[in-house]
C-alpha cells in the first residue's frame, strides 16, 4: 500500500482493516472505509473509464458522483458511481467504454474528430439516404455509450421499502441540517434526516479551520452528529439519497445498506408535513481547455482525498480557485505535503486576509486575477497554462494535479421538482429559490452562507419555521432567530466566472455527454437560445450526473455568450430520481402474499398441487398425471370433495337490501325466497358480465349470497358505488374469510352427508336448488345447498371456518365406505365443461355481455324503476349480430386438445378463440367451448383453430350442441 | 403517489388507501327514451378538466365508504368543499 496518510483525525477509513479488490486482473489494497474509486486512486489509478462520445481518459473528479466520470462496472453492474460506493473484499471492477484498457484505448483517436461531430450532428447528418441511418446507428451504438448489461444478468440481492411519516424531514445532514433537525425536535417534533454520504457532517466534516470560538470544524460536526444521531426524536438515514420531493411533501430517497443491513438497497417514501432543504452547495466547475483531463480535480475532491481517505492526491499541484474554500484546501495540502506551485484566484478581491496571511507565510506564489486557461498531458496532467482573465499573461507551470473550481452551486434539486422556483441572485451568483414550495424551508450554504456561525443559526431558524408549520407557537422564537441571523455575516459574494479566453474547441461544460462550450456556442448560433432548448439540441446535462457538473454553468455562459447584462435565463428543470436508482430499488420487496383456505395444510398432505388463482393458492390437481382422470371418474361414479372456500360470501341485510340487489343483480330478486337459491349473474354498464353465483333469503330484508372468486375482494365496493346516489339503508357483510366451503359431488354424496347430518336431507327433504341449514355433531351449525356446477348430485356446505376441518374429517369418515377423494380445481373445471356452465373469466372477457353466453334467461326486462346496472345496454345490443357467442366445440382429432386461448381463423383473419377445451372422460372425444363470431355460432359449422408454433397446421372442429354431459340434468337433480 | 386524501369518517390519509371512482356525473339517468349516445356519454365520457373537479372516491383500505370530493387536477391537490365554491 502507497504511502497513505494514516494520522490524520479526520480519516474515515479504517486503517488497520485492509480491503482488497479485482481490477483488472489484479488485487488492489485498500482501507476499510474506501470507496471503489478511492482505493484505486491510492494504487495510482488514475484513468478510470472513457468518454462517451470522444473516448476521452477521464479521472477522478468530484468525489461525490457528479459525472459519469468514474462510472464503472462493479460486481457486473455497469454505471456504477464508483465514488459513492464503499469497496468491499473480493469486488470485481471493470473500467466501461473501451476498447483494450481505459489506459490504451483504441478508439481513443474520436478525440481527433470531434470537428466531424458538432453540436447535434446526428440530427442533421447521416438520414439522406434514408437506408443510411440504421447502418450509421449500429455504429454509432457501437462506439459510444457507457457500460453495457449482461443479457443474462440477474439480481439475487434483497432490497427494501418503507414508508416512514413524520413531522419534519430535513434533507441534508451537515451543519445547519443537524441544527435545525436538532431545533424541531427540542420543540417536540419527529424528525427524519437524510444524509446521501455515509457520515453526517458536510462541509465540516474534513475540514480543520477553526471556527469564532476556535473549535475545529471537524470536532464540532461529530458533536452536532452525535447529538442529532442520540436523539430518539431523530431517524437518521445516513447513505441515503433523496431522489424525488412531490406535492404534500412527500420525499422519495433511497439507501445503501451497509454489511450487516438486510438489504442491498432500500427505498424510503416520506410522507412529512413540513420539509427543510439544506442541501447546501456542490462546485461549479472552471472550464478551460481539456479541464476535464486526468489530474484535475475539483478543491472538495483534493482536499477530501486527503483529509477523509488519508490520500495525498499529487505530488505537484496547481490551484485554480474562485473561493476561500479553495485556499483553505491549498494551505492545509501544503501543510499535508503537498507542493503547491501557485495559487490563481478568479477573484481580485474579497479574500479573507487570514488566508491570505498565511499563503503569504508559506511563500505559495499567489495571483489574484488569474485563471486556469489549458491543462497539458496527453493522457494525464502534466502541467498547466495560467493567465489573466484579460488574456494578457500566459504562464506555463508544470504539476501533476490541477486543483480547479469556479466556485459554488447551490443544491436545489430538492425545490425545482416540487415547483418551486428559481431567480439568478447578482451578489451571490447562485440561483437562489424565489417561490418555495409549501411548508418548505431552506438553510445553510445553499443561500450562500459561508461563516460558520450564519450557517448554524440559519438551520436553526429553519428548524424553529419547521416546527411553526406544525403549529408550535414560536413567533417570538422565530423573531430572535432572525434577528442573531441578520448579526451574523451575510450571504457571500459570488462570481459569473464561468471562462477565461479560450478557444472552447476541448472545453467541456458537460462531462457525461462531451459536450463543449464550442458545441454550445453552435447551438446559439443556430437559434436555441434558452438553456433547455441547447440541453436538449447538444445533450449537456442529460448524463447520469443529471446536471451536477453544467446546471449552473449553462445558463451563465449562454448569457456570457450573448452579453446579457443581467443573468434572466432559468437553468434547465431538474427531474426525479435525482440521482442514478436500481428499478430493483423502486420495485422493492416482492411479497407474495396469498391467502390459504382453512384446508390448505391438508390438501397440502393430501399430494394437492397447488397453483396461484387471483389472492388465493389453491389445490389445482392431486396428482401427476394433469388431466386428473381418477379425480373425474371418481366425482361421476362415486363421491368426490372439493374445498370452495374460496368463493366469496356476503350477507346483506337492512330496509332497503332488496333494492340494491335489484340495482346489481340482472334477475329479478323478488323472486328470491327463503329455502331456495336462485342462480343469477351481475353486469357492468356495457352489460358485460362480471359475476355470477347463488342468492338466497334468510329473512325479510336479509340476504345471503355468493360471488366467484376473484370478484369476493371488490363486490362490497360495487354494490355501495352503484346505489351511491340513493341514500339506501342496507348493510354489507363480507363472510368470504367466515366461513369455509365444501363442495360434496358424486352419486353416493347422499350416502355420505346423510351420516353427517341430524336431519333428513332426501331429496324430498332438500330438492335441487334447496337450501337449509344443518347441524353437525350437535353443535356445528353448517348451511347446506343443493346445487350441480359439476353436473351431479351435489353438496355445498357452508361452514364456519374455524369448524372446517372437524366437518371435513367427518365427511371423510363417512366417505371411506365409498373411497371418498379429494378433486381440485382442474377436476372441476373439467367436470363443469363437459356439463356446459361457465366459469367467468374463461368463457368471458371484458366484452362478453350476458347474451352472448347464452344467459339471456337470467335476464328480467321489467324493472326499469330499479335502473339495474347493465340493463340499458344489453337492450341497446340484444340485437347485436356482430358479437362473438359462446358455442360447444368438438375437436377432430380424438387425441389431444389445443391450448386455452387459442385463436379460431378463417383464410384473413381471426373470428373467436378457444375458451376451455379438455379431452373428456365422461362423454367421447376432445370437447370444450369457444367464442366465436355469430355467423359461426350454428350447429354443425366446422371450425379451424390456430395453435402457436403449429407452422400453419391448423386443427379442424365443429360446433356442437351443448352440454355435452347429461343434457336433461337428471344426474344433477336426482 | 403523493395524493393524500380527507374521509368524510377516517380524515386525511394517504392516497394509496382510496380507489378513484371518476368525475361526479350525478345519479343514474332514467332508462325510458335513452339512446345508446346518451348511455355511452353517461358512462364512458368525461369532462377531463384542467381545474377542480368533483369526483368520488371510495376508501378502500378503511372504512369502505364511497364519498365525493374536490381535487385540482393541475396540482393534484385536494382543495376543501368551501375553497371549491
Amino acid at each position: 500500500m502507497m504511502n497513505r496518510l494514516k494520522n490524520l483525525p479526520t480519516l474515515r477509513v479504517n486503517t488497520s482493516e485492509k480491503v482488497s479488490v479485482n481490477y483488472k486482473g489484479k488485487r488492489y489494497e485498500g482501507f476499510k472505509g474506501d470507496t471503489v474509486a478511492t482505493l484505486l486512486y491510492a494504487n495510482q489509478v488514475r484513468i478510470f473509464g472513457r468518454s462517451l462520445k470522444y473516448h476521452r481518459p477521464r479521472g477522478l473528479y468530484s468525489l461525490d458522483g457528479e459525472c459519469s466520470n468514474t462510472c464503472m462496472q462493479i460486481d457486473d453492474i455497469p454505471n456504477e458511481r464508483s465514488e459513492n460506493i464503499l469497496a468491499r473484499e473480493g469486488m470485481n471492477v471493470k473500467e466501461q467504454n473501451v476498447k483494450g484498457s481505459a489506459e490504451r484505448d483504441m478508439m481513443g483517436f474520436i478525440d481527433k474528430l470531434d470537428w466531424a461531430m458538432p453540436a447535434g450532428f446526428y440530427y442533421h447528418t447521416m438520414h439522406k439516404p434514408a437506408k443510411m441511418w440504421p447502418l450509421a446507428m449500429k455504429q454509432i451504438r457501437k462506439a459510444a455509450g457507457l457500460g453495457t448489461l449482461d443479457h443474462n444478468f440477474s439480481r439475487h440481492e434483497r432490497f427494501d421499502e418503507i414508508f416512514p411519516k413524520t413531522e419534519v424531514c430535513v434533507i441534508g445532514g451537515g451543519p445547519a441540517g443537524l441544527c435545525a433537525a436538532h431545533e424541531a425536535s427540542k420543540n417536540g417534533l419527529r424528525v427524519v434526516l437524510l444524509e446521501s454520504r455515509p457520515w453526517l457532517g458536510g462541509f465540516y466534516e474534513y475540514r480543520t479551520s477553526v471556527d469564532e470560538e476556535g473549535d475545529f470544524l471537524y470536532s464540532k460536526a461529530r458533536a452536532l452528529a452525535e447529538k442529532v444521531e442520540n436523539d430518539p426524536n431523530i431517524r437518521v438515514f445516513k447513505h441515503t439519497s433523496m431522489v424525488g420531493a412531490y406535492n404534500n411533501n412527500l420525499i422519495t430517497a433511497f439507501q445503501k445498506g451497509g454489511k450487516s443491513d438486510p438489504f442491498q438497497e432500500r427505498y424510503i417514501e416520506i410522507r412529512a408535513e413540513s420539509v427543510v432543504v439544506a442541501t447546501g452547495c456542490i462546485e461549479r466547475p472552471l472550464i478551460f481547455e481539456n479541464n476535464e483531463r486526468p489530474g484535475v480535480m475539483q478543491v472538495g475532491c483534493a482536499h477530501r482525498l486527503c483529509r477523509t481517505y488519508g490520500i495525498l492526491p499529487g505530488k505537484t499541484a496547481v490551484f485554480s480557485i474562485g473561493d476561500d474554500l479553495g485556499l483553505e484546501a491549498a494551505l492545509d495540502l501544503f501543510d499535508l505535503g503537498l507542493k503547491v506551485s501557485c495559487i490563481a484566484d478568479l477573484r481580485e478581491d474579497g479574500q479573507d486576509p487570514d488566508l491570505l496571511e498565511k499563503i503569504r507565510k508559506r511563500k505559495i506564489p499567489y495571483f489574484t486575477g488569474r485563471v486556469a486557461m489549458e491543462a497539458l498531458g496527453r493522457k494525464r496532467v502534466t502541467g498547466v497554462r495560467i493567465g489573466t482573465i484579460d488574456g494578457t499573461v500566459d504562464e506555463t507551470y508544470s504539476c501533476d494535479l490541477v486543483v480547479a473550481s469556479a466556485g459554488l452551486t447551490p443544491v436545489t434539486g430538492p425545490i425545482t421538482i416540487n415547483q418551486g422556483e428559481l431567480s439568478f441572485d447578482e451578489h451571490t451568483g447562485f440561483f437562489l429559490p424565489s417561490k418555495l414550495p409549501e411548508k418548505t424551508h431552506v438553510a445553510g450554504r445553499i443561500n450562500g452562507f459561508a461563516n460558520p456561525s450564519s450557517i448554524e443559526a440559519s438551520g436553526r431558524l429553519a428548524g424553529l419555521k419547521a416546527a411553526f408549520d406544525l403549529g408550535v407557537d414560536l413567533s417570538e422564537e422565530i423573531f430572535d432567530a432572525q434577528e442573531a441571523l441578520a448579526d451574523l455575516p451575510g450571504p457571500q459574494r459570488g462570481s459569473k466566472f464561468v471562462t477565461g479566453p479560450v478557444s472552447g474547441r476541448k472545453s467541456y461544460i458537460c462531462f457525461d455527454e462531451d459536450t463543449t462550450i464550442k458545441n454550445i456556442n453552435q447551438a446559439i448560433k443556430k437559434g436555441f437560445d434558452v438553456p433547455e432548448l441547447i440541453k436538449r439540441y447538444t445533450s449537456a446535462g442529460t448524463g447520469p450526473g443529471q446536471g451536477g457538473i453544467p446546471g449552473h454553468n449553462l445558463p451563465l455562459y449562454t448569457a456570457k455568450f450573448k452579453a446579457e447584462e443581467n443573468v434572466k435565463i432559468r437553468p434547465t428543470n431538474q427531474r426525479p430520481p435525482l440521482v442514478p436508482v436500481f428499478l430493483s430499488t423502486y420495485a422493492g420487496t416482492n411479497h407474495d402474499m396469498a391467502k390459504r383456505t382453512p384446508m390448505h395444510d391438508r390438501q397440502k398432505k393430501d399430494g394437492g398441487i397447488f397453483r396461484r388463482l387471483g389472492v388465493w393458492r389453491r389445490a389445482r390437481y392431486f396428482s401427476n398425471d394433469f388431466s386428473c382422470r381418477k379425480e373425474i371418474e371418481n366425482v361421476r361414479n362415486n363421491v368426490g370433495i372439493l374445498d370452495g372456500s374460496t368463493l366469496g360470501k356476503f350477507r346483506i341485510h337492512g330496509p332497503d337490501a332488496l333494492k340494491a340487489l335489484q340495482r346489481v343483480y340482472i334477475s329479478n330478486m323478488e323472486k328470491v325466497k327463503q329455502g331456495r337459491v336462485k342462480y343469477t349473474a351481475m353486469c357492468n354498464d356495457d352489460g358485460c358480465v362480471i359475476d355470477d353465483g347463488v342468492v338466497t333469503k334468510l329473512a325479510e330484508n336479509d340476504y345471503f349470497f355468493t360471488t366467484s372468486t376473484g370478484r369476493a375482494g371488490s363486490t362490497v365496493e360495487w354494490i355501495r358505488y352503484h346505489t351511491r346516489f340513493d341514500g339506501w339503508d342496507f348493510n354489507l357483510v363480507n363472510l368470504t374469510d367466515a366461513l369455509g366451503v365444501i363442495n360434496l359431488s358424486g352419486p353416493n354424496s347422499r350416502k355420505v352427508i346423510e351420516k353427517v347430518v341430524d336431519q333428513d336431507i332426501s331429496h324430498e327433504a332438500l330438492p335441487f336448488s334447496g337450501v337449509k341449514e344443518y347441524t353437525v355433531s350437535d353443535v356445528i351449525k353448517v348451511t347446506v345447498m343443493r346445487l350441480g356446477f359439476v353436473g351431479e348430485l351435489s353438496y355445498e356446505l357452508h361452514v364456519p371456518s374455524s369448524y372446517m376441518e372437524s366437518v371435513w374429517d367427518l365427511l371423510l369418515d363417512a366417505g371411506k365406505e365409498f373411497n371418498i377423494r379429494n378433486f381440485g380445481v382442474e377436476a372441476q373445471n373439467v367436470l363443469r365443461m363437459e356439463k356446459g356452465h361457465v366459469i367467468l373469466g374463461q368463457e368471458s372477457e371484458q366484452r362478453t355481455n350476458l347474451t352472448d353466453i347464452n344467459m339471456g334467461f337470467l335476464w328480467y326486462r321489467k324493472k326499469k324503476e330499479a335502473k339495474t346496472v347493465g340493463n340499458v345496454a344489453l337492450e341497446q345490443t340484444v340485437n347485436d349480430t356482430g358479437r362473438l357467442k359462446l358455442v360447444g366445440i368438438k375437436m377432430k382429432d380424438p387425441s389431444r386438445a389445443p391450448g386455452d386461448g387459442c385463436v379460431i381463423v378463417d383464410d384473413s383473419r381471426v373470428r373467436g378463440y378457444v375458451c376451455t377445451v379438455r379431452k373428456s372422460f365422461s362423454v367421447e372425444g376432445v370437447i370444450g367451448m369457444a367464442l366465436v363470431e355469430q355467423p359461426l355460432a350454428k350447429n354443425g359449422t366446422a371450425l379451424s383453430v390456430y395453435e402457436d408454433e403449429c407452422q400453419g397446421e391448423l386443427s379442424e372442429a365443429q360446433v356442437v350442441p351443448m352440454p355435452f354431459y347429461d343434457p336433461e340434468g337428471k344426474r344433477m337433480k336426482a | 403517489m403523493a395524493l393524500t386524501i380527507t374521509c368524510p369518517v377516517c380524515g386525511k390519509r394517504d392516497g394509496y388507501e382510496f380507489r378513484y371512482g371518476g368525475e361526479d356525473k350525478g345519479p343514474r339517468p332514467d332508462e325510458e327514451g335513452m339512446t345508446p349516445e346518451n348511455w355511452c356519454d353517461y358512462v364512458h365520457m368525461n369532462n377531463c378538466v384542467a381545474g377542480i373537479q368533483k369526483e368520488w372516491w371510495y376508501h378502500r383500505d378503511g372504512c369502505g365508504v364511497w364519498f365525493s370530493t374536490h381535487r385540482d387536477t393541475r396540482t393534484n391537490l385536494e382543495i376543501s368543499d368551501s375553497e371549491a365554491k
